[in-house]
């Protein structure tokens, strides 16, 4: 959950540094070898797709300052979403002066479909062989110098997550080659390549597998042939290709995707040689069928829910706040600070805006460290467990059917899963997504109902208080209306679903070492995004208590708040942080529940409000990046007021049926 | 003659150009087949017959045909009749569904030549029982529809067919992906660039909550209806 942004990018991009370029199958490992290289930390998990963007870092190769570039994985240069569009346009448009392709080695026959590829493209690579543990203990050995000599190309294989072969891989790279592999197509696609090269410009990668990504029908490509080509040598060249796919009836992306495996399979029968497998991987093969049994699927998914309740609402929330908030803040640090302050500051309104009701260091700090860092905290740890077991794809599996009544399908699972950790980056991984409409539903759902770890865990605190129906309640209407909000917005916004093709990844006991990593480095960003927000949303609330403004607010919202929420008046305060950030209004709510202002069906509803809200000002910045502003506008303007009324109207049923919470 | 090069055109390295020695009664055939095959690409004129005929004689054997009220012959218009419509139809069915089996079920090199003879030898029970071999597939290798038999109107799995959807294999079992009928061409590109192509070994995980395949070490979870449309054959 860092955020890699361009901008970053931009700082190293323009300088003439020797470039190394990762590239390869998803879930490969070329993250974790990242890390390795730069010493900079980037998500490594175990699912496809956790890098959606391009990450640059530095590194020291044979004594020379290099950039180190990662790229979202992809399963063939002819990119079918976002994500691989970006990696293609590194090859396109960037010249490397190595590739490193990183391959899943149980995997081989897939990477050979992408160093195939990067053949055609004639660009200078070598092969790594990843993972290569993971293939011996499933009884694969690859024969690397045969499969080298194949190739023309250096191979080497390494373990990225133990450090293993990494010297070698260092020494390969300074002896990138082109590979002088050859596809041979059918006679008619390589007469349409001949008549398309013929009319290409000069290019990073050869002509030939440019005209190869044209043939098949590679949309993503117009943009550069339009910005390269005169727009009627591009109509010719459409002209061929359309004229070549009159004269078969697959699609020429597959019938090239098929000739393709075809040389795959034959490189891979000189060089695999299958061995027996040894045991862990039966064991590890076995929960992860289990994880997604028709029968047991469902067991294990509320087995796993109730685990991270307990660890992250009770320990987390209930343990971890209760001490740090009211040991170490409360007897200890809020007092101090409070001395001091009155010690070394005299004047009033300093002293008030620090260690006031609504002070920097009593309100602001004290929400951000001491109740939404612990529980932000072991969220993280549990939410790493789950990102590096695997699980969490196999989820999709079972809920594909749920997620096809709100016009998506299963793979739409793991940037809402990702939501639970932060919205924010979830609505960056939509690029995973294969549609438009598909990405504008996923953003929208994740701004209307899926709570983010530091939200979810003051609301564990805040409802563990309460009856597990009432828990049921808040859940219950969070599900229901983002179901009907799917399946609406399914209907009105236009485009086609697409189809739930998803890869599984093999289950795996997750490593310490990168577990305490993730969590630490998310923690720091937790810090580093939040703690502004709180202190400038704590900020307003002080002016604005100062200035008489709040009561004012107080007092206009009180139709909506009071009559209609049946909420107590300051409740108003949590929302107005609320549209700031989430779970810093959900931490308002926290403490007047603390302070006895809140009865059960009160938390209820003004939880369900606050959770309906868009998730944070972050959140927002980053739909109007990813959907425009116009679409951003929009659903803001839509959940706003949707949540109001769903309050409301909850609000309502629980009194009329006189619920006892 | 048309159609077969165009398979060895698509098999590239297939390389047996070959010739179908045809007695009288074939001739025939094989103008029947021309003509369908060019009414499915839209040329259908004497003109075109003529140039892609190789047998000796084609122009006299069309006037034949016109005469016994096979085909309609206006100027360079040529019209199948009921009864030729019928018989051109059986035939391609059976030349069809001959290179189907020698290509996907014996994975012969040289099917066209097999094909050529086997064409001509089916008996129409047979052919039903080989369309059901085979189940029933849409498409000859080169991608060309298949014309419909009775028993496709039927496919009820009264013969086992060696190849079947994948979605019928029961979980845990182990097929080879004979041929692939997509319902987009997109689903397919992407499965392909995921291993899935003919020839590829693909073993069904499971069905419920969703389908779920294995391609050597690659699981992924599927929707029923992709699976619907890979036809396999048991290992």
């Amino acid at each position: 959950m860092h955020d890699h942004g361009s901008q970053e990018g931009m700082k190293y991009r323009d300088s003439n540094q020797y470039k190394v370029l990762l590239i390869g199958n998803p879930n490969v490992g070329k993250s974790a070898l990242f890390g390795l290289l730069t010493g900079t930390y980037v998500t490594v998990s175990n699912y496809p797709g956790t890098t959606v963007e391009v990450t640059y870092g530095n590194a020291w190769l044979n004594k020379a300052r290099t950039l180190v570039i990662d790229t979202p994985g992809v399963n063939s240069l002819v990119p079918m979403s976002e994500d691989e569009k970006v990696t293609r346009d590194m090859l396109l448009s960037d010249r490397a002066d190595v590739v490193v392709q990183v391959a899943d080695t149980k995997n081989l026959r897939r990477g050979l479909l992408i160093t195939l590829q990067l053949a055609e493209m004639t660009v200078p690579f070598i092969l790594d062989l990843n993972m290569d543990d993971e293939a011996r203990s499933r009884g694969i050995v690859i024969d690397q110098e045969k499969l080298s000599a194949l190739l023309g190309i250096e191979v080497v294989k390494t373990v990225a997550i133990r450090r293993s072969g990494i010297d070698k891989l260092l020494k390969g790279v300074q002896h990138p080659r082109p590979s002088q592999v050859k596809v041979q197509y059918d006679a008619a696609i390589e007469g349409a390549i001949r008549d398309i090269s013929s009319l290409l410009p000069e290019a990073n990668i050869s002509r030939r597998a440019i005209a190869l990504m044209v043939l098949s029908g590679d949309e993503s490509l117009k943009g550069w042939l339009h910005a390269n080509l005169q727009d009627h040598v591009v109509a010719d060249i459409e002209e061929i290709r359309q004229a070549t796919q009159s004269k078969f009836n697959n699609s020429l992306g597959y019938l090239i995707n098929q000739r393709r495996m075809k040389k795959a399979d034959e490189l891979l029968d000189e060089v695999l040689s299958l061995h027996e497998a040894g045991k862990g991987s039966a064991i590890a093969f076995n929960v992860g069928r289990w994880s997604m049994h028709p029968v047991y699927g469902l067991p294990i998914l509320l087995a796993v829910l109730y685990l991270v309740y307990q660890f992250v609402g009770v320990l987390g929330a209930g343990t971890a706040v209760g001490f740090l908030e009211e040991t170490v803040f409360g007897e200890y640090l809020n007092p101090w600070m409070t001395k001091i302050v009155h010690f070394l500051i005299p004047v009033p309104f300093i002293q008030e805006l620090l260690i006031g009701d609504y002070g920097i260091f009593t309100m602001a700090l004290t929400y951000a460290i001491a109740i939404v860092l612990p529980i932000v905290g072991f969220f993280f740890i549990a939410f790493s467990l789950l990102e590096d077991s695997g699980y969490l794809p196999r989820l999709a599996v079972m809920v594909n059917k749920v997620f096809k009544i709100m016009g998506l399908n299963g793979k739409a699972v793991l940037p809402m899963i990702l939501g639970l950790g932060c919205d924010t980056m979830a609505t960056l991984t939509t690029r995973i997504l294969e549609t438009k409409k598909e990405r504008i539903l996923v953003t929208l759902l994740l701004a209307l109902g899926v709570p983010c770890s530091a939200q979810l865990g003051v609301i564990l605190g805040l409802v563990s208080g309460l009856s597990g129906l009432a828990t049921f309640i808040w859940l219950g209407t969070l599900v229901a209306m983002m179901l009907l909000v799917g399946y609406l917005a399914a209907k009105i916004i236009p485009g086609d679903p697409s189809d739930f093709v998803l890869e599984l990844p093999p289950i795996r006991i997750p490593q310490f070492s990168n577990i305490l990593i993730k969590t630490l480095a998310r923690v720091q960003w937790y810090l580093k995004e939040a703690v502004p927000l709180f202190i400038l949303g704590t900020f307003i609330l002080f002016i604005g208590h100062k200035v008489g403004a709040l009561a004012y607010i107080q007092k206009i919202t009180d139709p909506i708040v009071v009559n209609f929420l049946g909420l107590p008046s300051r409740a108003a305060e949590a929302f107005v942080i609320g549209f700031l950030r989430r779970d810093y209004g959900a931490a308002g709510l926290f403490m007047l529940s603390r302070e006895g202002l809140l009865d059960p069906i009160q938390i209820v509803v003004s939880l369900t409000v606050m959770t309906l809200f868009v998730p944070c000002i972050a959140n927002f910045f980053m739909m109007v990046k990813e959907r425009g502003t116009r679409t951003a506008l929009y659903m803001a303007a839509f959940i706003f007021p949707f949540a109001f009324i769903v309050g409301g109207a909850l609000n309502w049923l629980l009194r009329a049926l006189q619920v006892e919470l | 003659m048309a159609e077969i090069k165009r398979i060895i055109g698509i098999e590239g390295q297939a390389g047996h150009p070959a010739l179908c020695v045809l007695p009288e009664i074939e001739k025939e055939d094989e103008l029947f087949e021309i003509i369908w095959t060019l009414r499915e690409d839209g040329k259908l004129t004497l003109e075109q017959i003529v140039q892609n005929c190789t047998i000796s004689e084609c122009e006299k054997i069309l006037q034949d045909l016109a005469k016994n009220g096979w085909i309609d012959l206006k100027g360079q218009a040529v019209e199948l009749l009921p009864k030729g419509e019928k018989r051109a139809r059986e035939l391609v069915r059976r030349h069809r569904l001959s290179l189907r089996m020698f290509y996907d079920l014996f994975a012969l090199d040289g099917a066209e030549a097999e094909a050529c003879k086997f064409e001509h030898i089916l008996s129409p029970e047979v052919t039903d029982s080989v369309c059901t071999l085979l189940g029933h597939p849409p498409n000859s290798p080169d991608g060309k529809p298949i014309p419909r038999g009775e028993c496709c109107a039927m496919f009820r799995q009264e013969m086992k067919p060696l190849v079947a959807p994948l979605a019928d294999l029961t979980p845990g079992e182990q097929a080879k992906i004979v041929f692939i009928t997509p319902g987009s061409h997109s689903r397919l590109d992407r499965l392909s660039a995921m291993g899935v192509v003919p020839g590829s070994v693909v073993k069904l995980h499971q069905k419920k909550p969703s389908y779920v395949i294995q391609l050597g070490e690659t699981m992924i979870a599927v929707d029923k209806d992709i699976t619907k449309e890979i036809f396999v054959k048991k290992i």
